[in-house]
């Protein structure tokens, strides 16, 4: 028997095992499958395997994609860890514009930016005409160099953010504690201070590898001819020649082990080495010398600035005149009125797929976060491993495992709308849990007891007291999963059918058929699409943080 | 208004048995406190009266009604936490009114009732306020009021005072007990604090790792402990053996420390022992002294300030005791 105070959650937690089960795991399921199952589909074999890995294109793949993750990795991390220090213990004008500015390359896409850069440095590009005008020559954006600098430019505040906080919460007596036993300032940094701060410094890092690890849209603008692995799952599955599951599973399959083989050596690692400090205050500014002042001012200005160029960048090139995909300086509303004048059905699709995607994310990932917070046992445990999962797996590998499981058999999806709001949902549950996890931690256990012994049900106080305590949290979500949605394109590419194309596969569309116009045109609809719901957001907060 | 007995309730949390085979009855009308340091036990066996905490074995009855198999919200319990639990996004009234919707009382009435309440803990005119607008006496106010307002067979205090500061608690724990004793309703109190609890309650019943230690009225458990441990926690004492005292009889004995008295100030009666002064600790109202007897056995002695009376450490002096207020402990 179930004692009574379990019924709710053990319900909440049975009903999200059973839409991750049905949503996640059995495509993934499918995806193994396909992978190890010889051409027949009949009996087990892992000549699949096997095959791949003597191919030396696909071992490149393997290669290009690590190293690339790898140099993404280091020179954000090496960017955004001073620049962290910088904004949370330098006295630099602006700070607040800073961390503005810094937050938002997360919400946009970042395969805006990677065709940004094309426009610019490409072989054609602007900037690169500009250069081979005055005699310079800046060599080829495209292939690792290119898709490390996008990584770079849109990655960086994965690790510059956590990493803020973390400068933020030294406890400034440990620093006095140090000087006072001698220890000089820059040896307390490396011997007290960045201690304390690594173990953010890594979560932030990991989040850039596994972004590089998953992401789709950049290489597949900047690859040209070297193989990365989301890329080639993806040609491999839907195969301009001959589609391919088996190897396509393959590719899949690696991708999944690899993501959570490093999630398994970073939660190693940082499980001895957590610090807990008990901050009373932020720590104080450090006082320096007018130059070093001015130079880390420039410094974070820079960095800031320029991970926004590609961005802007696109919305002007937006309303100059393209002829196919030659330009010319001549300010037209021509790309917009091609773009809408065509259709404005996948405008319409966006808006409602992320209005709908973030619905359920929310209704899905709010009460399983309530659940995993308050409940750390038995069917607790499993659904706060299985909601993580989806963080591990790229887009195109879930959505591949969507075509294998829901193109036949019980339940078909294919070729409809609910099948990309429900690949969106998954994708985004993991984000959507942690947020509402991180909340219910805030709310007072006694506040809901007080509510059940006043007379009301679980259920009842759920939603008259925990859902509004939430509700800041909550609205928060909703935006950023919406933002997030309106640009998805990785699990897009997969599953979009005639008429319910998205903005992004216009854009992707028009990538892959020269038309610089209508794709400079539907990048700028994206960032205005994504920018408005942000700025409301940070203007409804800023107003609720007054007014209290 | 309903009495509660507690059957036999047992709680084991991993390897620590929290609650141990406790067999309790607490009348109608009275207010009853669960005594014992952190850890004992006592906060466990009130969330097994809330329904927070499941038995591994036993019962719980209010009256002749079984109630420890049912849900939490079905048992009418009026609770009061430690940390008010106010509810932020809700108006003062709204908190104090929170329980008489599923109780289904009509608006008007509730409307008048949430007000007796707010008059009853001297808050009226508070009700629209927010919770963030009240200090931390206030926000157990309300605390209180919203317990009291859906008239619950019983209400349940933890450690309602320990957030506020010492003034307050002296002052609000004389309400608590005036209050419930004008109402009548039954009353369990958690607390740490002996003073506390013998200040409010019309029984104690003292807990020592999951188990009761002793029941009864508060000067009894004082004057009367039964156990070393009931000695100590109920406040200071001296825990000696007899024959430290030189008596022949080997068992252990609890003396208070105001049983004690310089010979000057004792009745003739008193056995009298010859001792050095050791420490003085002045409090105000009382002084405190520790005396060493030749035997080397330090006695604690507490008196009221007498301004006429010069002692100072090294001094010898003679001390006498009250032989009725020597406790045997088993």
């Amino acid at each position: 028997m179930i004692a009574h105070q379990q019924r709710l959650p053990f319900a909440i937690a049975a009903l999200g095992l059973l839409f991750l089960g049905v949503f996640l795991l059995w495509p993934l399921f499918n995806v193994f499958g396909a992978s190890v199952l010889d051409s027949e589909g009949q009996s087990f074999t892992l000549a699949n395997y096997g095959k791949m890995l003597s191919r030396p294109f696909y071992r490149a793949a393997i290669v290009n994609t690590l190293g690339i993750g790898a140099a993404a990795t280091a020179i954000t991390t090496g960017l955004a860890v001073p620049l962290a220090f910088s904004l949370a213990r330098l006295p630099i004008p602006g700070k607040g514009a800073i961390l503005a500015l810094a937050a938002m390359p997360l919400v946009l896409p970042s395969f805006v930016s990677a065709y940004a850069i094309v426009l610019l440095l490409g072989n054609s590009g602007i900037v690169t005409q500009w250069l081979r005008g005055i005699g310079l020559d800046i060599g080829s954006i495209y292939g690792a160099v290119g898709i490390v600098l996008v990584y770079t430019l849109t990655l960086y505040p994965y690790v510059l953010l956590p990493t803020v906080a973390a400068f933020k919460a030294v406890d400034v007596s440990m620093e006095e504690a140090a000087q006072g036993l001698g220890s000089s300032p820059a040896r307390t940094v490396r011997t007290v201070i960045l201690p304390i701060v690594l173990p953010a410094i890594l979560a932030g890092g990991l989040l850039v590898f596994i972004e590089t690890l998953e992401n789709f849209g950049v290489p597949f603008v900047l690859a040209e001819d070297i193989p990365i692995f989301a890329v080639e799952a993806f040609k491999l599955f839907i195969g301009e020649t001959a589609p391919n599951p088996a190897s396509a599973g393959v590719l899949a399959t690696l991708l999944i082990l690899t993501t959570v083989l490093v999630l398994l050596v970073q939660r190693h690692f940082l499980s001895s080495r957590r610090f807990a400090t008990n901050t009373r205050q932020t720590p104080p500014l450090i006082p320096v010398g007018a130059g070093l002042r001015i130079g880390a001012t420039v410094y974070c200005w820079s960095i800031v600035l320029l991970a926004l160029v590609p961005f802007f960048a696109i919305v002007v090139l937006s309303f100059l005149e393209f002829r196919g995909p030659v330009l010319h300086g001549n300010f037209s509303l021509a790309n917009f009125t091609t773009l809408f004048g065509r259709d404005t059905r996948p405008l319409a699709n966006t808006l409602m797929f992320a209005s709908a995607a973030a619905i359920c994310t929310t209704l899905v990932g709010v009460p399983v976060g309530y659940v995993v917070t308050r409940y750390r046992a038995g069917i607790a445990t499993v659904l706060d491993v299985v909601a993580t999962l989806p963080f591990a797996v790229a887009g195109t590998v879930l959505a591949i495992g969507f075509v294998v499981s829901f193109n036949t058999g019980p339940v078909i999806l294919t070729g409809g709308p609910l099948i990309l709001v429900l690949a969106y949902t998954v994708r985004k549950i993991p984000f959507a849990v942690r947020s509402a996890s991180a909340i219910v931690h805030q709310i007072d256990l006694s506040l809901e007891e007080a509510s059940v012994s006043l007379g009301r049900s679980p259920f009842q106080t759920f939603l008259r007291i925990v859902v509004p305590l939430m509700m800041g949290g909550i609205v928060s979500g909703v935006v950023l999963t919406w933002v997030t949605v309106a640009s998805e394109l990785s699990a897009t590419v997969v599953l979009y059918s005639g008429n319910w194309r998205t903005m992004t596969v216009v854009m992707f569309q028009a990538l892959e058929g020269g038309g610089g116009g209508i794709a400079t045109a539907a990048a700028s609809t994206l960032i205005v699409v994504t920018l408005i719901p942000v700025a409301l957001l940070y203007r409804l907060v800023r107003r609720y943080e007054l007014g209290s | 208004m309903t009495g509660i007995i507690i059957r036999d309730a047992s709680r084991k949390f991993g390897s620590v048995q929290a609650v141990d085979h406790v067999d309790l009855t607490v009348a109608e009308g009275e207010f009853f406190t669960l005594l014992g340091p952190s850890g004992c036990g006592k906060t466990t066996l009130l969330r097994m009266i809330a329904g927070f905490c499941e038995l591994d074995s036993g019962e719980i009855c209010f009256g002749d009604r079984r109630i420890d198999r049912l849900p939490a919200h079905v048992r009418d319990i009026g609770m009061v936490f430690q940390n008010y639990a106010v509810f932020p996004n809700l108006t003062v009234a709204g908190n104090v009114g929170y329980g008489l919707k599923p109780r289904r009382v009509p608006a008007d009435e509730a409307a008048r009732r949430v007000d007796e309440a707010l008059a009853l803990v001297q808050l009226s005119g508070f009700g629209e306020r927010k919770p963030h607008q009240l200090s931390g006496g206030q926000l157990q106010r309300v605390a209180i009021a919203r317990a009291l307002v859906i008239r619950p067979q019983v209400l349940l205090f933890d450690e309602p005072l320990s957030n506020l500061d010492a003034r307050l608690r002296v002052s609000m724990r004389g309400e608590i007990r005036a209050l419930q004793k004008s109402l009548g309703i039954t009353a369990i109190y958690v607390t740490h604090d002996q003073e506390e609890a013998m200040s409010v309650s019309d029984r104690i019943a003292l807990m020592n790792a999951g188990r009761l230690e002793q029941i009864g009225v508060p000067a009894g458990i004082y004057r009367q402990p039964a156990s070393r441990f009931a000695a100590e926690f109920m406040g200071t004492t001296n825990l000696l053996q007899a024959r430290q005292l030189g008596l022949a009889a080997p068992v252990w004995v609890s003396l208070r420390p105001e049983a004690l008295r310089f010979a000057d100030d004792a009745p003739a009666g008193w056995p009298r022992l010859a001792a050095t002064v050791a420490r003085v600790e002045m409090l105000g109202p009382i002084s405190r002294f520790d005396v060493t007897l030749a035997n080397g056995t330090v006695l604690r002695m507490a008196t009221l300030d007498a301004p006429d009376r010069a002692v100072a450490v090294g001094d010898a002096v003679t001390v006498a005791y009250e032989h009725a207020r020597l406790t045997v402990l088993p």
